[in-house]
């Protein structure tokens, strides 16, 4: 190694606790209103991952489990039943995952210039939006990730957006609403949670979600067309494996109408671990729970509907664009879990 | 190849790829930290430059005040011409009272708050302190990353066989946390 940076590494003597070339901060500045101890906010992510990995599971085994019924629903008209593992559903499964992850990566590759697009916003400069550019330089230093692009959308509704499958290619949009309703402390705050999904990376996270979702659907919808005349063939077939074939059928109609469904609801209950992750991860950037407490209150009192967005598109805002949002949205058709349940849970963190 | 050659071959497999993903994990957490420690250096400086153009900017304004802006000039030039760890944090410690003062008393001149090119370079100040303060706080991060694999068993066969140490902490002195006591006329 060459000669090191004035770090405590390698050879060079470790500096005694509390004396180093650092600058001391500025209580006024950076104002820590509520003590954070870092357990509270890294015990809080760990349990947010836990759980999208537990959802993460359930929708692959959906997935994986109608493409295994389909498989074995064509190969029992051509083999003997013997009882044992199918190789034609075992065969699909694998088809299944594979079209998938294909089809995430088209998905990746062209995701993040979509966004930015469907929303009307345009890049801001650092001269016109200073006190904008310098929190957002902020968090990027806090979280140690790349500067992202900043957005502007000129909408009256108070909201942000982050967006980019990585970090290099990130994006944060905030709309002047946000700008003009919150003190430097609530932007901090919310810049925090949107840095928050770019460090976790929910961009990637949910466009595998939503491609697997989109996946189950359409499967789920060719079994229904195809039982239309489906039906009256399986009626020819001979032998004992007519008897399996038939009861397949209707297991296969009945998943076929419930799969959709039960993915859609993971898909919103993935989304929703998400936004509770990135509140920890904007408390661990900012450690002051304060500022983000008060602004999604502020937003959601402001709550109005915003223009630029679609269904497609809601997940990624820091409270759902579309819907206003009481105790009602802890319902399970939500992106967004209801902000007083964030609220309460960045209260937690800051006790 | 028998059963047990192929079980033999594919442990030896899993721990290279093992001793390889832990190794390049204490690479990159190590450059972390230390990039993390240049990036407070950076806004040290940046600190430094932005004082003489606010003390330009107010001086007029606060002909009555010459004696705070005077503290505010001494302690940045000193902060500048520290030398070594204790003397730069004792230094940057006492240019961020200062400033602290001279950011109170400037809240009983409205004028000076209503001027733009004070407002920006106020903002500027804000933000550099603000970005000292996240600098080291994700120092302390990067650094206790290293330190958790550094010590923990695994990884701390790895760390000791290729010469990996644990970062060290960069605590606030006790100076630091004191609040500056500013006396307002």
């Amino acid at each position: 190694m060459a000669e090191p940076p004035p770090g405590p590494w390698g050879s060079a003597p470790p500096a005694a606790p509390g004396t180093g070339p650092w600058a001391p901060a500025a209580d006024s500045a950076a104002p820590a209103a509520v003590a954070i101890g870092a357990a509270d906010f890294l015990a809080a992510q760990r349990a947010n991952r836990r759980r999208t990995i537990l959802l993460l599971a359930v929708l692959t085994l959906i997935a994986a489990g109608i493409g295994y019924l389909v498989g074995w629903y064509l190969d029992v008209g051509s083999q003997p039943d013997t009882g044992a593992v199918s190789a034609g559903g075992v065969l699909v499964a694998f088809g299944l995952g594979a079209v998938s992850i294909v089809w995430s990566s088209i998905s990746l590759a062209w995701g993040g210039r979509m966004v930015l697009a469907m929303t009307g916003g345009y890049e801001a400069s650092k001269e016109t939006e200073q006190q904008l550019f310098n929190v957002v330089e902020e968090m990027s230093i806090a979280s140690g990730q790349p500067m992202p692009r900043v957005f502007i959308i000129e909408d009256e509704a108070m909201n942000a957006f982050a967006t980019g499958t990585s970090s290099r290619n990130a994006a944060i949009g905030v709309t002047r609403g946000l700008l003009n309703g919150l003190n430097r402390e609530e932007l901090q705050g919310v810049i925090g949670h949107e840095m928050g999904h770019i460090a976790n990376l929910d961009m990637r996270y949910m466009t595998v979600v939503g491609v697997t979702v989109g996946l189950i659907a359409l499967v789920s919808d060719m079994i229904l067309r195809f039982m239309n005349w489906g039906t009256g063939r399986s009626r020819d077939r001979s032998g004992g494996s007519g008897g399996t074939a038939a009861i397949l059928l209707v297991v296969l109609v009945v998943v076929a109408l419930l799969a959709p469904l039960a993915a859609k609801l993971v898909q919103f209950a993935v989304s929703r671990q998400r936004e509770y992750l990135a509140d920890a991860t904007s408390v661990q950037f900012t450690r002051n729970a304060a500022g983000l407490i008060s602004a999604l209150r502020k937003l959601t009192a402001a709550a109005q509907p915003f223009s630029g967005v679609s269904r497609a598109t809601q997940h990624l805002f820091i409270v759902n664009p579309l819907h206003q949002f009481g105790a009602k949205a802890s319902a399970l058709m939500a992106t967004h879990p209801a902000t007083e349940d964030r609220i309460a849970r960045l209260q937690a963190l800051g006790r | 190849m028998g059963t047990g050659g192929w079980i033999v071959l594919g442990i030896v497999a899993v721990v290279v790829i093992w001793v390889i993903a832990t190794y390049n994990g204490l690479v990159s957490r190590r450059n972390q930290s230390q990039n993390a420690w240049s990036q407070i250096d950076v806004q040290l400086k940046r600190r430094h430059d932005l004082i003489p153009n606010l003390v330009q900017v107010v001086k007029d304004a606060m002909s009555y005040e010459q004696e705070t802006l005077k503290a505010v000039v001494e302690a940045r030039n000193r902060a500048v011409a520290a030398n070594g760890p204790a003397e730069a944090s004792a230094a940057e410690a006492a240019l961020s009272a200062a400033t602290g003062k001279l950011f109170a008393l400037m809240e009983n001149y409205p004028t000076l708050k209503a001027n733009d090119n004070v407002m920006q370079l106020q903002e500027e100040l804000t933000t550099t302190e603000n970005k000292i303060s996240f600098a080291r706080q994700f120092y302390n991060d990067s650094v206790m990353g290293l330190n958790n694999v550094v010590q923990s068993f695994p990884g701390n066969l790895i760390a000791g066989r290729f010469g990996f140490t644990t970062g060290q902490f960069f605590d606030v002195p006790e100076t630091e946390k004191a609040v500056p006591q500013v006396k307002l006329r």
